[in-house]
């Protein structure tokens, strides 16, 4: 199989490129990927248009990485030509995988956003409050947008996934992971089981280098208010972080800088939703569960003490989250 | 100079290399020549709404979302 390449693409929903990015992260390890493979669509990185992606043949393309959340009517039509043409399709970043940042959108709708955006900021004028159409006809030219649809959702939720490689964005040391992937590939013809997740079966907890006491704490702190000690577990110390319900494999890279995990890389296959589980370990280390004589009034102030918990808990989540049904059934539509 | 054959559309979609989709329709007359060119940005995301409410400590780690290149 010397010298045999695999065909490879990289496509995307609503992004900041930042997967792209990390992809050629991969500095000079980025030519043993095209040793293996040939690029045949990367926009960010290559001079690709859509219908290049559109005349490739069915299965033609052997790995597909696609990275963003699926935003728009156009971001549909991008991730039915990538099934469509890859015989591997592989959910790459936190946004594909589970819905991403942009994934927050689903506490709102297209009409607030566009209030927001088109009408409300300070530095937005716009008296006829003009927004964008899907059709427009100006001097007989016609022109069309993709539609933006009210919610935001992960690459699975739209089309048949086969693996995921999450972060935001993916640690380089899982990019890399695929280059055995597509060696063994063209060696054997054979990929991993599908719905392999590219990144540990642990969770972050079991990664990190700070120590745990196994201490309660009877308040949470906002993490600009104190001076972390460097060596203790951040949970411990009353800053959140959602290491307990968070899957490891990004090498612990906010922790080494003292950061609390926002949970990029997605819950463990154990952890059905990851806000629920980070609720329950939080519950645990206020010592919820253990005081019985704490009164209902009690433990809300306890809970009233973490501001945001929808955008802590959920910050990567919500589109896959089991609340985010509840959203969605208020009438987002 | 030779002229083109009657009016013509380019379309350049999407923009490669940059971060945010956008896509660009040239129109051409019957001479050939630009008639109008639009610059379409195809998607957004609503950071402006979905901030809101937020803690502040934590739009350090939010808004680098909107572009990562």
């Amino acid at each position: 199989m010397e010298g045999k390449k695999i065909k490879l693409a990289v496509g995307i929903g609503s992004t900041c490129e930042g997967c792209s990015v990390a992809i050629l992260d991969l500095h000079e390890k980025i030519l043993d990927l095209v040793r293996l493979a040939d690029i045949v669509y990367w926009v960010l990185a290559m001079d690709f248009k859509l219908h290049d992606l559109e005349k490739f043949q069915e299965k033609e393309i052997d790995v597909s990485l696609h990275h963003g959340t699926i935003r728009t009517s156009e971001h549909e039509h991008i991730a039915h030509l990538l099934r469509e043409k890859s015989k591997a399709l592989i959910a790459f970043g936190s946004c594909s995988c589970f819905g991403g940042i942009p994934g927050l959108c689903n506490v709102t709708n297209r009409e607030e956003i566009f209030k927001v955006v088109y009408q409300e900021t300070a530095s937005t004028v716009n008296p006829d409050f003009i927004t964008p159409q899907i059709k427009l006809s100006d001097n007989g030219h016609n022109l069309t947008l993709p539609e933006l649809r009210d919610e935001g959702k992960a690459l699975h939720q739209v089309v048949d996934v086969d693996y995921y490689l999450p972060g935001c964005p993916p640690a380089v040391e899982l990019i890399e992971k695929l280059i055995p992937i597509i060696q063994n590939f063209l060696k054997t013809g054979n990929l991993p089981p599908k719905g392999t997740v590219i990144a540990s079966e642990k969770t972050l907890c079991d990664e990190c280098p700070l120590e745990r006491q196994n201490k309660m704490i009877d308040k949470i702190v906002r993490p600009h208010k104190i001076i972390p000690d460097p060596k203790r577990c951040l949970l411990e110390q009353g800053i959140l972080c959602l290491g307990p319900a968070t899957r490891g494999g990004c090498g612990t890279k906010c922790i080494n800088v003292l950061m609390p995990c926002r949970g990029c890389m997605g819950p463990t296959a154990e952890i059905s939703d990851q806000g629920a589980k980070m609720i329950g370990a939080i519950a645990s280390i206020l010592g919820v569960e253990k005081e019985k004589d704490l009164s209902e009034a009690e433990v809300e102030k306890i809970i009233d003490q973490i501001k945001d918990p929808l955008g802590t808990f959920y910050r990567f989540t919500l589109p896959v989250a089991s609340i985010n049904r509840n959203f969605q059934e208020k009438g987002v539509k | 100079m030779e002229k083109s054959a009657g009016p013509r559309r380019i379309t350049i979609d999407p923009i490669t290399r940059l971060e945010g989709e956008a896509k660009i329709d040239i129109f051409l007359n019957e001479e050939g020549d630009v008639d109008n060119a639009y610059f379409q940005v195809v998607e957004l995301r609503g950071f402006e709404k979905f901030c809101q409410g937020r803690p502040v400590e934590e739009m350090p780690r939010i808004v680098p979302r909107i572009c990562g290149v």
